[in-house]
């Protein structure tokens, strides 16, 4: 999705605030992180759809909200989607009716740490898909600018870059989410350099990574 | 030295508030109130999860991760093999960590690490991300003029040294191994690694 959450290489948003040096300044940007978490397994929704989501809100709120309000935002349209809570309890903050979650049950404090602790298996076996590109390779990105969820981000689409290093086989967001594309797919570590990105613009000396799936790639 | 761990507000100018934030904290609360009150959620399980990250996770595990690697050549050619075992060996694991690539600075290369895209952070090795990480300014400027923006934190890099910027658009997280400063032979592990700060780890700052 060509959204303002795509934000490499925009110009317009002025110096860096190194000054807002937190990760949490309120007490309420801890619950909405917590929620999202905890509420993740139950709906159910996985970082893919969380963040397909907070990309879905329109421009101009995604510039103006908090971070984590955005986070919140997010939860709320995945507990809607799924038919667990509706806008009329958010807007008075009261339950008003029953959540059907089929045989799912919240997931206790120690069960989710437990979890966080242990991650999330996401890479599959190296030949489990065959591999397309190796080391060394050079590679044109894909211009397709798809309307669903993408890893694709607009500053490299149609540039040329290297391939630095094959990274194994991975789930493929645009399909886990759009239903898009095959499900399980090689990802790469692709280098650009700057001039190729940024033309006269660029800074000297400068190499920009990024991890590109297999199917954002053709030989070039 | 910035001895900030990263959690909390940092000492200096106060955070201004946005007058919109009154009604994120209310929107908080009502999606809290509502999924308790339906049964989706365990309110201790919110507490749980909330420590968990503030006591953890943090950069002081990827500080140990780095000193180990200044003083134990062989665990750093590993770190830098296989970032992910390595660091696993260590104790620090999870979300947003099951694969990590620990990219080294040296004289020749300098290292700096972003998610245009989201937020996406190392966070066994780092916890959740500062505010500027995620903020517009630092996303959409950092891979067109890494140099400017280095050079806002305070950092010149000199144009002979390459810059190299780390976009986390997959599921590779980025860890930056620091340069050792000199001049620390005599110090053991545990005060290297009181040197190491989170951004040099990010690679917005030297250590």
């Amino acid at each position: 999705m060509d959204g303002i959450h795509d934000m490499g290489g925009m110009h317009g948003f002025g110096r860096i605030p190194i000054e807002d040096d937190y990760v949490f300044d309120s007490d309420w940007q801890r619950r909405s992180f917590a929620l999202a978490e905890a509420l993740a397994p139950i709906t159910p929704f996985g970082t893919d759809e969380h963040r397909q989501a907070i990309e879905r809100i329109p421009p101009s709120d995604y510039l103006k909200l908090d971070y984590f309000e955005k986070w919140a935002v997010a939860t709320e349209s995945l507990l809607k989607q799924a038919g667990h809570i509706s806008q009329d309890e958010l807007d008075v903050g009261a339950k008003l009716f029953h959540a059907d979650v089929g045989d799912r049950s919240p997931v206790t404090g120690p069960e989710l740490v437990q979890a966080m602790k242990q991650g999330v298996p996401l890479k599959f076996p190296d030949d489990s898909q065959p591999q397309r590109f190796s080391e060394g390779d050079v590679v044109l990105v894909s211009s397709e600018s798809p309307y669903l969820h993408t890893r694709l981000p607009r500053y490299v689409r149609g540039k040329t870059g290297l391939v630095a290093s094959a990274e194994g086989v991975f789930a493929f967001p645009d399909a886990a989410v759009g239903g898009v594309g095959a499900p399980r797919q090689h990802c790469y570590t692709v280098a650009f350099s700057s001039e190729t990105l940024w033309g006269r613009e660029a800074e000297p000396n400068e190499v920009i990574h990024l991890d590109l799936w297999e199917s954002y790639l053709e030989p070039a | 030295m910035n001895n900030n761990d990263g959690l909390g507000k940092s000492d200096g100018e106060p955070h201004t508030h946005d007058p919109s934030e009154k009604g994120a904290a209310r929107r908080v609360q009502a999606l809290e109130e509502v999924a308790i009150a339906k049964g989706l959620v365990d309110p201790q399980a919110l507490d749980e999860i909330i420590e968990y990250y503030e006591r953890e996770t943090g950069p002081r595990n990827g500080a140990s991760v780095v000193a180990k690697a200044w003083v134990e050549p062989d665990y750093k050619t590993w770190l830098l093999g296989n970032g992910t075992e390595a660091i696993n060996h260590l104790g620090f694991s999870g979300f947003q960590g099951e694969h990590i690539k620990v990219v080294e600075n040296t004289h020749e290369v300098h290292n700096v690490v972003v998610c245009t895209l989201c937020s996406c952070y190392p966070w066994p090795v780092l916890g959740l991300a500062p505010s500027w990480y995620k903020s517009s300014a630092y996303r959409s400027r950092v891979v067109r003029e890494p140099r400017s923006v280095l050079s806002e934190f305070g950092l010149e890099v000199p144009d002979e040294v390459r810059v190299e910027v780390w976009d986390s658009t997959a599921e590779v997280r980025y860890l930056v191994l620091p340069q050792r400063p000199p001049g620390t032979n005599d110090l053991t592990e545990a005060e290297l690694a009181g040197l190491v700060t989170r951004n040099g780890m990010i690679g917005t700052a030297l250590v």
